[in-house]
């Protein structure tokens, strides 16, 4: 340490010795007009600062940017500025466009042996960074402590049902508004099938309701929202909110898209979740640290590790080259989710800087990086397409014996085949040594047909010369002694005097140790062919050749046989290769290798393992299997992130301790406990649901009112920063945030309590001139039918919906390799044809169901709160002309003409079942019109009635 | 027909329709009700004085070597065979090292062409007749060393996030020139390496995205609009349209003063109209024997890709802003991948040469190469040595070549430089997001200043770098 001040100054010794006497002269003349030509367009406070760099004057360069200082004055050899305008660094060129000419390099070589003199010492001032304070940030609404705020007092007493009601009538009533009349009871049945458990009710559960209303309208009501919270279906549509949120999909999507063949349980987890209305704190952990917290049983286990798929659900690019670069993404993509879905943050825009608006130092991003750093989502940083990780789920009692009892089969029989194995090599090698004799090295030109010997070879990678094997052809052969896997190939391009079908046949020298697939590529006239060669087996053609196929070569075409050691394991070996013409090949192979007892031998112990890995099998294939899910777990130790300088994983700045935002530690509040055998994923969960952050109530009441009512109390739902918009009603927000809390985080107490206050039954009307986007709630807002209620509808009412709750929906997804290639043509290839609920359509990322594509469906690649909406002719075209509303519109219709009644109570059918309400009276006049002009057959002109009624207003509207 | 209960003027200004809005007499008067207009399709006015006014981007998927096509390398010939020292971007990215390459000469013949003595290869000999109209920019490097990545830093400006493509941040910028059809338009576009991400609009509202017209492994001729022809009889469809539109009156009826409503029943109008204008569009059967020869349509070669040339200059007359023709497939390995078999390159050249030469030879003669910029090129060259002693070469991001023509490009010259193997780009290097900046300005549109506020941060297509290469306008 006493080192440092010392060190310091003779850094300086050379720029003080020539600001003593500074030569500016040359600087003026040559240095200072360069600069300005070819630097200062990207590092100047005028210009751009990029990288950090400025040289627009003295402390620019001397501090230099990102990669620390520019200029070591009077060491060229030791600037950066000189290395990057030599262009030796590929990474660090500069200029980028055109390199310099030498004769301007050499000027700023010259001045920076000089010591670098420069006049510049005023700076011209950077624009300050805006941006909040974390101290002015703990003062914004959103970050601040959520006070339950006194009941406001309103005139009109009445009117109100409920604290909710009189939150908003206060300010409607400040508004000389006047709440509007209650729903009509046919829109309030509709409104509450739909927002509940996403299918319009049957015309008879409309009937019901509205005759038990006519008695007492508050008890049907308040009887039909419990049925429906109760119902199956209610975890199905508001599960499939949060599946939003959770970008919930059944594929990477994106480069090589990759199938998530077990996604589908973390999709019913989360429908079970909200069916057993799972406390939301326990929501949070289970998906942020499901793995890290205590079970009581198999099934708890399940649960908890299946949540966890959460954080691995992204839109990963697998195929990244660069596997840290790719580490790195998951873990941005991880905290931009966990920042929106949880706390309504942008946090994303911390990666590379400061919060440009936000309470958020770059720090605080590197604070959450270190605790998903310390989480593993990949299963390794090699693969060329990387995976992410399977984890076997345990089961219960007997079911969990019998998968057991079968792994031990399965672990005794693997043991046995390599005993087996083990047996069938030491036999081939009798023969080995039977057959190939020490010494008996051949001469290539003594062999019949097309020879190369190793020496003819393009060679790529150090191979070595060998005779150790002296069984070889010409002066020896080559391996690759184990060594350096996937850089060495061997390739032959044997000269083709005549067309015609060749045997390829590669020579190797057998010994124990050897790789067992070692591949090799065969050009021929039609392509390119794969063969794989065991060289752990003696060489079956005279102990020297292995066939590796008959090939069609053309006379002087290309063709060649390339041998690489990529994803060998063990000793590869190339000794020479034969290419005999069809016809002379059967002459050269007499097949005596049955004849000897040693021979026999062999060949029995390779039976042995055949039948014993057929028995392998067929016993994975008929036993019973564990199930895996999608998970992530902890590193082995815990690290922190070091801040990436503008978000360039290459580029490390100093490591940041594991922590949250900054902004929601208050007072003396303790710092977070971190150990370094925990990634601190349960501790980020707890941080998320305690008292100290006041997002996540916000953001979750807000969210259930805005799923509710079509808009938020704060409409930006998934940004409550800087940048989103205010609540229309602070004290109300704050009311519904205390009450779900003190509910135990009731997510169906608090929608109960909702959808029974006045407000929200409401009726729908036009909007005003005094407040056109109905900011004070003082009707319902109509709302437009989501992809999936258009499409449950429509098989409701055609009555072929399948109403199975739960389960995979990609029929024999279990079974398939999601590494394997092709598996991502289940999802390119797939036919979109059940009929179950829509939260179960498979939800890939790269080729989804038309309608949902059509009709504003979420964008599954990140946290959506409020789905887009749009008002497109394409929606109109598939309503107009679509198979699938075509085939469901005949159903109905088929339907409607087996039951004996009239037209007119047909059409009365139709509209309740479509509609929910009755046909007016010129609607039953237009109807009973267009059915008797019709010239085409009844069932026909019905299909085409029930079509528009899909297509009609009414029908995409929930009023 | 039925009068609707309200006005043409105020059905204007509250459509927002995916596929423009109502036929109006001409353009002039569009333009001068844009302030009142609510439609974000509206054309737009330009930041800047601009010759082109759409752009036709063929797209050549898995990566076309530009050394045995536009990147004339000497010594490649003479080195032949040379195992060489080369820093090859895949073997550095995954293990830090580069092992030794083994030189591959062009396996096509490479000779000057036309009056600006540009070089080309025998690969594309339709195209290379027409060198005097490009602009060849021989300095590309882009980020993205496997085809996902690429291609989606090629279309939308990162190798992995979810963002607007370009064709959508040229609707937003720009809006629409037509009435009937999307701004926005491709054509038999990959399922594979982002998929639709590649013309998909992220954050930007959904009416800028493009609207795909068939898929990649679907025959050309059987490309159309999802869902633009009735099954039914063209009279039950008309009988069954006109209950649709007097039942939605009807319930407009009950709802007054809802401009949202109005704007579904206008959807209704417009989609049916659309279901007899496009099919004319989309149709060839009025083109003459003589354009079809021109584009190589009725040779079994390049009857594909020909058709999609001539939708693509269909579209373009019809007001299309932005038309991207693809040429690939729905692999891992797409249409011009060569890791081995080099020689394949030629059957694909094959299928889209004579069909690029017609639509540019067909443009011209039309007048539309004036104010339409034609963009052929992939998503990144290929390396000057073999892959692996092999066939083929590898992917190369670091340099490759591609050509831009019309809409104010300089014709018949050439930009910047790769090194002498054809590796690295050197000389005037431009990176993809500085091609991006010049097609953005090339339209009248200011890169830095296209921005959209989403998430609170202003976003664009170049992020936070691109520079306008003005070299390159003429």
């Amino acid at each position: 340490m006493m080192l440092r001040p010392l060190t310091l100054a003779l850094l300086f010794a050379p720029t003080a010795a020539f600001a003593a006497e500074p030569d500016f002269d040359f600087f003026e003349k040559k240095v200072r007009p360069l600069l300005a030509e070819r630097c200062l367009e990207c590092h100047s406070a005028e210009k751009k600062v990029k990288g950090g760099l400025r040289l627009d004057w003295r402390d620019g360069w001397t501090k230099g940017g990102d990669s620390g200082p520019a200029i070591t004055p009077g060491h060229p050899e030791k600037s950066l500025l000189v290395e990057s305008i030599h262009y030796g660094n590929k990474d660090l060129q500069m200029p980028p466009k055109q390199r310099l000419a030498p004769e301007e390099i050499a000027v700023l070589e010259k001045w920076i042996q000089m010591g670098a003199p420069d006049p510049r010492s005023e700076a011209q001032a950077l624009k300050k960074q805006e941006g909040l304070s974390i101290a002015a940030g703990r003062e914004f609404w959103s970050y601040a402590p959520v006070q339950k705020p006194a009941l406001p007092k309103v005139e009109s007493h009445d009117w109100p049902r409920s604290n909710i009601d009189r939150y908003l009538l206060a300010k409607m009533e400040a508004a000389h508004k006047k709440p509007a009349p209650d729903a009509p009871l046919h829109s309030l049945v509709r409104r509450l099938y739909l927002n509940l458990v996403g299918l319009p009710p049957s015309p008879e559960q409309t009937n019901a309701f509205i005759q038990e209303a006519t008695l007492d309208k508050s008890k049907a009501i308040t009887s039909l929202v419990d049925t429906l919270l109760a119902s199956p279906h209610f975890g199905e549509t508001w599960g499939r909110h949060w599946l939003d949120v959770a970008r919930f999909a059944e594929s990477s999507g994106g480069g090589r898209t990759l199938l998530f063949k077990d996604a589908w349980r973390y999709r019913d987890y989360v429908i079970d979740a909200f069916n057993a209305d799972v406390p939301f704190p326990q929501f949070v952990k289970e998906q942020l640290a499901g793995d890290l917290l205590p079970f009581e049983s198999p099934s708890d286990r399940r649960r908890q590790l299946t949540a966890t798929a959460f954080l691995a659900l992204g839109p990963t690019n697998y195929e990244e080259q660069d596997k840290q670069q790719l580490r790195f993404d998951v873990i941005d993509e991880q905290i931009d989710t966990v920042g929106r879905t949880f706390l309504g943050q942008t946090l994303g825009c911390a990666r590379c800087h400061d919060h440009k608006f936000d309470p958020v130092p770059q720090r605080d991003y590197y604070a959450l990086a270190g605790i998903f750093a310390s989480t593993r989502t990949l299963a390794n940083y090699t693969d060329n397409v990387a995976h992410w990780i399977h984890i076997p789920l345990p089961e219960e009692g007997p079911r969990e014996q019998e998968i057991k009892a079968q792994e031990e089969k399965l672990a005794a029989l693997s043991h046995q085949i390599a005993t087996a194995q083990a047996e069938a090599s030491a036999a081939s090698k009798l023969i080995s040594e039977a057959t190939v004799k020490p010494g008996t090295a051949v001469n290539p030109a003594e062999l019949q047909g097309i020879v190369l010997d190793d020496s003819d070879a393009k060679v790529v990678g150090a191979w070595k010369k060998s005779v150790h094997v002296r069984s070889f052809i010409g002066l020896g052969y080559l391996t690759d002694e184990n060594m350096g896997k996937g850089e060495k190939t061997i390739t032959f391009t044997p000269p083709i005097p005549k067309t015609g079908l060749y045997d390829v046949r590669l020579a190797y020298t057998y010994a124990p140790g050897r790789a067992k697939n070692v591949r090799a590529n065969i050009l021929h006239a039609d392509g390119e062919t794969s063969v794989y060669v065991d060289q752990t087996e003696i060489p079956p053609i005279d102990g020297r050749f292995i066939s590796l196929g008959k090939y069609r070569f053309e006379q002087d075409g290309a063709g060649y046989v390339l041998i690489t050691n990529e994803n060998t394991q063990g000793f590869v070996t190339v000794d020479a290769l034969q290419l005999l013409e069809e016809g002379a090949a059967s002459k050269q192979a007499p097949d005596k290798k049955n004849s000897t007892p040693a021979h026999k031998a062999a060949t029995l112990a390779k039976q042995q393992v055949k039948e014993l890995e057929d028995t392998l099998k067929k016993l994975t294939k008929e036993g019973p299997s564990r199930n895996t899910t999608m998970a992530v777990s902890d590193e082995s130790t815990a690290l922190d992130a070091e801040i990436r300088i503008r978000g360039v994983e290459k580029q490390r700045g100093e490591p940041v301790p594991r922590g949250f935002l900054q902004v929601t530690f208050r007072g003396d509040a303790p710092a977070p406990a971190f150990t370094p055998q925990s990634s601190g994923r349960r501790e980020l969960a707890e941080w998320i649901v305690g008292p100290a952050t006041p997002l996540t109530a916000r953001v979750q009441v807000n969210r259930i009112w805005n799923w509710l009512f079509g808009a938020g109390l704060v409409r930006t739902v998934d940004n409550f920063g800087t940048t989103g918009e205010l609540p229309s009603h602070p004290e109300l927000l704050d009311y519904l945030a205390s009450r779900f809390v003190e509910e135990g985080w009731s997510w169906k107490k608090l929608i109960r309590e909702i959808v029974l206050s006045r407000a929200w039954q409401q009726a729908v009307l036009a909007p005003s001139k005094e407040d056109p986007e109905n900011r004070l709630f003082a009707h319902a807002n109509r709302r437009r039918l989501s992809a999936e209620q258009i499409r449950d509808s429509l098989l409701s009412v055609s009555g072929v919906l399948e109403k199975q709750v739960g389960g995979s929906n990609i029929a024999g997804a279990g079974d398939i390799d999601p590494n394997n290639f092709s598996a991502q043509n289940v999802e390119y290839n797939y036919v979109y044809k059940d009929l179950r609920r829509s939260v179960y359509t498979p939800a890939f990322r790269n080729k989804r169901l038309e309608l949902f594509d059509v009709f504003d469906f979420s964008d599954i690649n990140q946290p959506v709160g409020q789905r887009n909406q749009s008002n497109v002719a394409p929606q109109a075209l598939y309503l107009l002309n679509h198979p699938f509303v075509l085939e469901q519109s005949k159903l109905a219709a088929e339907a409607a003409l087996k039951s004996p009644h009239s037209d007119a109570s047909r059409l009365q059918n139709a509209y309740h079942q479509v509609l929910g309400r009755p046909p007016s009276s010129k609607e039953t006049q237009i109807c009973l019109g267009f059915l008797s002009k019709s010239q085409a057959p009844p069932a026909d002109t019905w299909s085409q009635l029930y079509q528009m009624l899909f297509a009609s207003l009414d029908f995409r509207y929930i009023d | 027909m039925n009068a609707l209960p309200f006005s043409r003027r105020k059905a204007l200004q509250t459509l927002a329709c995916g596929f423009g809005q109502l036929a109006l007499a001409d353009l002039a008067a569009r333009r001068a009700n844009a302030s009142a207009s609510t439609n974000p399709l509206q054309s737009k006015p330009t930041r800047h004085p601009a010759k082109a006014k759409r752009i036709i981007f063929l797209f050549m998927q898995g990566g076309v070597s530009h050394v045995d096509s536009f990147d004339y390398k000497p010594q490649l010939l003479s080195e032949d065979g040379r195992m060489l020292d080369f820093a090859d971007l895949r073997s550095l990215a995954k293990t830090g090292k580069s092992p030794q390459q083994r030189v591959m000469r062009p396996l096509w013949n490479f000779a000057q062409h036309g009056q600006s003595g540009l070089w080309g290869s025998d690969l594309f000999p339709e195209m290379c007749k027409h060198m005097d109209k490009m602009c060849l920019i021989r300095s590309m490097h882009t980020e993205g060393i496997a085809h996902g990545p690429a291609t989606l830093f090629l279309h939308t400006g990162t190798t992995t996030f979810v963002r607007p493509s370009m064709g959508a941040w040229v609707s937003y910028g720009l809006g629409s020139e037509n009435d009937n059809l999307p701004s926005f338009v491709t054509i038999s576009p990959s399922l594979g390496n982002g998929g639709p991400r590649n013309y998909g609009s992220a954050f930007l509202p959904p009416v800028y995205q493009g609207t795909a017209i068939g898929r990649a492994g679907v025959p050309a001729r059987d490309a159309s609009i999802g869902n633009l022809r009735s099954p039914r009889p063209a009279e039950d469809a008309r009988k069954q349209f006109d209950l649709l539109r007097e039942l939605n009156a009807e319930q407009l009826l009950q709802k007054p003063g809802e401009n949202e409503l109005e704007a579904v029943i206008n959807s209704y109008e417009l989609a049916w109209r659309m279901q007899g204008a496009a099919p004319g569009i989309l149709g060839i059967e009025g083109e003459s024997q003589e354009t079809l020869s021109l584009y190589g349509i009725g040779q079994k070669a390049t009857d594909n890709f020909g058709r999609q040339c001539l939708l693509a200059r269909r579209l373009c007359e019809s007001g299309v802003r932005f038309v991207q023709v693809n040429y690939g497939d729905n692999t891992n390995n797409p249409a011009w991948d060569q890791h081995s078999n080099l020689k394949k390159h030629g059957d694909h050249a094959h299928a889209v040469d004579r069909p690029v030469a017609g639509l540019l030879a067909d443009l011209e003669q039309r007048g539309l190469l004036e104010d339409t910029i034609v963009w052929w090129g992939g998503e990144f060259g290929r390396t000057p040595y073999a892959e692996k002693n092999g066939t083929g070469r590898d992917h190369n991001p670091a340099g490759f070549s591609l050509w831009l023509a019309g809409g104010g490009f300089k014709a018949g010259t050439a930009y910047g430089e790769t090194d002498e193997w054809g590796h690295h780009a050197v000389v005037n290097k431009v990176h993809m997001r500085d091609l991006h900046a010049t097609l953005l300005h090339a339209l009248g549109l200011d890169h830095e200043a296209l921005t959209f506020r989403y998430s609170g941060r202003d976003f664009r297509l170049t992020d936070v770098s691109g520079q306008v290469v003005h070299e390159l306008f003429a």
